[in-house]
């Protein structure tokens, strides 16, 4: 009995990790985690600021074209205690974006993973972590 | 081993390897640090709540949580639902995402929290909630014994005046605004509010907070919802200015029921 209630147990935490964390105030209303979008570019600007900092991609596409993307991140306060710093990203930084774009379908996204320019697949903390989910009843 | 622990066995191998092989696509992605802050939130202080020289139960900690986010409803008791009056009902669903006043960096009001940590600071006379975030503000809460003023301006936080019931903190407010909502979802309220919040620290790293919302001009009867903020140790407030560049509401679309 107590292996059956092990794996009952196990099971249960494994459907809580599987589920979507807590956002912040504006990402349902604001994006869609229905709309994925990945995003390669170059940053062009980086505002450290609240309530999300936030930095802008310059994207090519095949014909050469470049569109500027606004991308949200959590709040310096998350970030930071999720191991960011305002370095993290810098003007001219190649990097890659996975995402949710925004619900209005302007050129701006939820950035929920950012690849920075060494390789490391980093957490942005605005859609699943921006800060850990308040623990409710 | 039984056939059915066996069963169980197989049952949760699969769940397990759908649910994770779902997430693993890529190489998980990690904080820039490591193991980040979210690691240090998660190891959650076990034993008894600590006390004052005086005996009382001391609520001194960072805290995370312990009120409505996305809707003040999932605090209620099981099978209980809002009863709220037909007319704000109506209100309420008419609600756009984009004047949650949470998100245009206006305050919380009681008894909603943000996702952001707060620090509760007790002295003789007043027991303060600092809020790191939305709006890196406070609540003061007076614990000499007044009363509360006859005749008050309506406020975000109102008028707060405490006293201790055995082991628990007693909160009542009068005196709100009806400017806040109490979620996401825009559930309403009028000036006629009046919360009652018991503070419980059930053990060194849970508080219960347990809030009657007596509101005769939204409802049709008191209500009580509970929710549990966690301590963070070792985490300290941070300077969170939510108004520094929050030009981008207009982008949220949507009715706030949705949500």
């Amino acid at each position: 009995m107590r292996l059956i209630a092990a794996v009952v147990a196990g099971v249960a935490v494994l459907m809580v990790m599987a589920r979507p964390a807590i956002a912040h105030h504006s990402f349902a209303a604001e994006y869609d985690a229905n709309k994925p979008v990945t995003l390669k570019g170059t940053v062009s600007k980086v505002e450290w600021m609240n309530p999300h900092a936030r930095f802008y991609v310059d994207v090519k596409d095949e014909k050469g074209a470049v569109t500027n993307w606004n991308l949200e991140l959590a709040s310096p306060n998350v970030l930071v205690r999720n191991g960011w710093t305002r370095n993290s990203l810098k003007v001219g930084d190649e990097v890659t974006v996975e995402g949710s774009r925004a619900k209005d379908g302007s050129n701006m996204a939820n950035a929920r993973v950012v690849k920075l320019a060494d390789g490391r697949r980093v957490f942005a903390g605005s859609s699943g972590g921006d800060a850990p989910p308040p623990a409710q009843k | 081993m039984t056939r059915i622990a066996r069963l169980m066995a197989i049952v949760f191998c699969v769940l397990a390897i759908s649910v994770l092989g779902a997430q693993q696509t890529q190489p998980a992605a990690t904080s820039p640090a490591g193991s980040g802050g979210l690691d240090r939130a998660l190891v959650a202080p076990t034993g008894p709540a600590p006390r004052l020289p005086n005996g009382q139960i001391d609520l001194s900690g960072v805290w995370q949580g312990g009120g409505p986010v996305g809707n003040i409803a999932d605090g209620l008791a099981k099978g209980e639902m809002l009863p709220i009056r037909p007319e704000y009902l109506k209100i309420m669903e008419s609600r756009n995402a984009k004047d949650d006043p949470e998100a245009n960096c206006l305050p919380t009001g009681v008894p909603r929290r943000d996702p952001y940590p707060w620090r509760i600071l007790q002295t003789p006379t007043h027991t303060f909630l600092l809020f790191e975030g939305n709006i890196h503000s406070y609540r003061q809460i007076f614990m000499d014994g007044r009363k509360h003023p006859a005749d008050l301006d309506p406020t975000w936080y109102g008028h707060s005046v405490g006293h201790w019931e055995g082991a628990t903190l007693v909160v009542d407010t009068v005196g709100f605004n009806d400017k806040f909502w109490f979620d996401f979802r825009g559930t309403p309220h009028t000036e006629k509010l009046h919360t009652i919040e018991r503070y419980t620290r059930t053990n060194m790293g849970t508080l219960v907070i347990e809030t009657t919302v007596d509101d005769p001009g939204a409802y049709t009867k008191p209500f009580t919802v509970t929710f549990t903020a966690r301590l963070r140790p070792g985490e300290e407030l941070m300077e969170y200015i939510c108004n520094e560049n929050n030009g981008f509401v207009h982008h949220i679309t949507g009715s706030a029921k949705e949500f």
